[in-house]
């Protein structure tokens, strides 16, 4: 959508800002994270370049690659199955919201509001087994209040029309308030362990054949999204009035009723992710979901770098999760301070989405000159 | 609605009843920009009933003081809306300038300490703001949306505020920005003399100059402006660097308030920084972000912020009511747009 706007915008100069544009970034992505340590730096770099340049497509899973090589290089642990698991199921949550966000984005909106749905959930699970509720009154009560926070998104932008990032970053500030005065002021809440049911436990730190829970439902949870957005009538609707409202409203599609169960549908994948997050954390801490705003954001558009069309899509969603889990995960192997990480993230996720672009438009002029 | 019920005319006369009604239908809107102030003067009296320490002189220069600081910050974020046009992929907006304003207080406060001069120190301070706003521009400008870009501004920014102060709150005594906290001039305070004059060449540069109105022309329709001759990617990029270099200004009036640069304080800052810029949509007749209503809004922010809790209300709440009114705005707003389009 945006390539279309600004290809037009500067004809003469963009092949020029796209080449520089595109050296600049490449070797920042091989240099920047590699140090120029052995032999990953050069390597990688040419790797981004190649690919990059005959597909951009092939950009996000190639930086993927490049990150996996680098840090393999820089720390011998990095590559062990323990690690790579251990990953996996730490972002099994930031995989839940960049699905969560996925959706929303497909349907032509965005959501800064995720990591409100994530914290009320958690919240209100917490308050529920600390006022000795059953896990399942617990569970169901938290889903219900991150419905209520979509709900209130979908208000906002189908009813009364307010942009979806402004109504949204609204919700945000709101619910960063509700949250202060439901805990006197942000005072976490802790749960023995006696008081947590075992079954609400297990959703945090329990295994199916082996594997992390909260894995397993983040991958089920993808694998539903993914048939309801590809194989359903409901997911085609959206993806239409998501690319073209217009031309679907005139098709006699309810472009409206599809964004307002696109943003209670994310938050009730967000609330699932809310759920997880007090039974692993054993509670709540004020605003810990708003950690996986950012994050989920940036990985659904990476991911619709990895689409001809820029679609939101989930395989380029979890290719963008992968991306930020590898980097967390690597500089804290590596021993980069806490103090850089937001730094590396914002840096990554710019250049990624830079070269995309330049590349994409670099491509789309070759056919015309 | 009223062409269509009235008894059917001559031909002749069909312009005039269809002007008629649309000049009925125009003269709310000439009332709509009387809202802000009323709803200003209404919260005035409000808190000055409730509590009566409120009219006090110290107590209201204390308000314009804290005012200060986000109406200038807010100038920038209404430079950016009004370049950046209501769109909704390209629509401006900078989410990084709450970091960029605890960025630029906290490195003119470090740079103080290491017994730089104050008139270097806010050079390179301003100087390392408006290059932040110039990738933001850059980037913008290459097709990225701004919600994207800058939110991962924020995220850098911060992080580098982190790392330049050690996560620890860093103390300056310098006289400059004492005399800025506690001086004053002809008995206005130094701060509302420095919102005064951003306020008045921010005011002329985009009511009175040909650049702001080719920037509101790039707003409203960028390829119009384009086929007009106007460079639509300089007034986007200006518009960003413009928006941080205000920002870094207003970080310097925050730490200078505080004797001290906080790390977390530009997180704090951007609601109230978004609320004064999209308040200022009700001090406006076209219901658009304005730069006088930015002014406004920023006064009534602070007066809501000190009127709260001087009548004891908890911060929490204060934050809510916040969120709650920019909805408000917002929800009038877009109500009002429909309407005009039907």
């Amino acid at each position: 959508m945006s390539l279309d706007t600004t290809a037009g915008a500067k004809p003469a100069s963009s092949p020029a800002a796209g080449a520089s544009g595109a050296r600049s970034g490449g070797t920042g992505t091989g240099g920047g994270r590699g140090q120029g340590t052995g032999p990953g730096g050069p390597l990688s770099t040419l790797t981004v370049r190649g690919l990059g340049a005959a597909v951009p497509q092939a950009l996000a899973p190639a930086v993927l690659a490049v990150l996996l090589i680098v840090f393999a290089v820089l720390s011998p642990s990095f590559l062990t199955a323990g690690n790579l698991l251990g990953v996996l199921n730490q972002n099994a949550l930031l995989l839940l919201a960049a699905v969560a966000m996925t959706v929303v984005v497909r349907a032509g909106g965005i959501d800064l509001s995720i990591g409100v749905a994530i914290d009320l959930a958690a919240l209100t699970a917490s308050a529920l087994l600390a006022d000795d509720y059953v896990a399942w009154v617990a569970i169901v009560g938290a889903l219900l209040v991150g419905l209520l926070v979509g709900a209130v998104n979908a208000f906002l932008i189908v009813v009364l029309r307010i942009r979806p990032f402004l109504a949204t970053l609204s919700v945000w500030f709101i619910g960063g308030g509700v949250q202060q005065v439901a805990t006197d002021g942000g005072s976490p809440i802790y749960l023995s362990r006696g008081s947590v049911p075992d079954e609400f436990a297990w959703l945090g730190a329990g295994s199916v054949l082996g594997v992390a829970t909260p894995i397993v439902i983040a991958v089920l949870v993808l694998l539903i999204v993914w048939a309801a957005l590809e194989r359903s009538r409901w997911g085609r609707v959206l993806t239409a009035a998501g690319e073209q409202p217009t031309a679907t409203r005139i098709a006699g599609r309810m472009a409206g009723t599809s964004m307002a169960t696109a943003f209670v549908f994310a938050a009730g994948i967000a609330a699932i992710a809310g759920i997880i997050l007090a039974a692993r954390s054993n509670g709540f801490v004020a605003n810990s979901g708003q950690l996986y705003v950012l994050d989920s954001i940036g990985a659904v558009f990476i991911g619709t770098t990895l689409s001809r069309t820029g679609r939101p899509n989930l395989f380029g969603t979890l290719v963008g999760v992968l991306i930020f889990a590898l980097l967390t995960n690597g500089m804290n192997l590596v021993g980069l301070s806490f103090y850089w990480q937001g730094l590396a993230r914002g840096v990554v996720l710019i250049l990624i989405l830079l070269l995309g672009v330049l590349l994409a438009r670099d491509r789309s002029r070759k056919p015309l000159t | 609605m009223t062409a269509l019920s009235a008894p059917p005319a001559p031909a002749g006369q069909a312009p005039s009843a269809a002007t008629e009604s649309a000049t009925k239908r125009r003269r709310p809107v000439s009332r709509l920009g009387l809202i802000g102030y009323a709803i200003v003067v209404i919260e005035i009296v409000v808190f000055a009933v409730a509590s009566p320490g409120f009219l006090d002189p110290a107590n209201l220069a204390t308000i314009l003081t804290q005012s200060a600081v986000y109406a200038i910050a807010a100038f920038g974020l209404s430079i950016v809306v009004v370049a950046g046009g209501e769109d909704v992929v390209r629509g401006g907006i900078d989410l990084s300038i709450g970091a960029v304003l605890g960025f630029s207080g906290a490195l003119v406060a470090v740079l103080l300490q290491s017994e730089l001069g104050l008139p270097l120190a806010l050079l390179i301070g301003l100087g390392a703001t408006a290059l932040i706003g110039l990738v933001n521009g850059l980037v913008v400008v290459a097709g990225i949306r701004p919600l994207l870009v800058t939110l991962a501004m924020m995220s850098i920014v911060t992080s580098l505020t982190i790392v330049i102060t050690n996560n620890v709150k860093v103390p300056v005594s310098d006289g400059g920005l004492v005399w800025l906290r506690s001086g004053d001039v002809a008995g206005i305070p130094a701060a509302v003399v420095v919102l005064l004059l951003v306020f008045a060449v921010v005011a002329f540069a985009t009511g009175r100059t040909s650049w702001g109105v080719k920037n509101a022309a790039v707003g409203q329709n960028p390829t119009a402006a384009r086929v007009a001759g106007v460079n639509v990617n300089r007034h986007i990029i200006g518009s960003y660097v413009l928006a941080a270099v205000l920002a870094g200004i207003a970080g310097v009036l925050m730490t200078s308030r505080l004797s001290a640069a906080l790390p977390g304080i530009g997180d704090e800052s951007l609601i109230d920084i978004l609320l004064a810029t999209f308040l200022s949509i009700a001090f406006s007749r076209r219901l658009v972000v304005t730069i006088t209503g930015t002014l406004f809004s920023a006064v009534f922010v602070a007066i809501l912020t000190s009127g709260f809790s001087q009548l004891g209300v908890p911060s929490q709440w204060i934050g809510i009511t916040k969120g709650v009114l920019i909805l408000l705005v917002l929800a009038v707003a877009a109500i009002r747009e429909r309407s005009v389009r039907r």
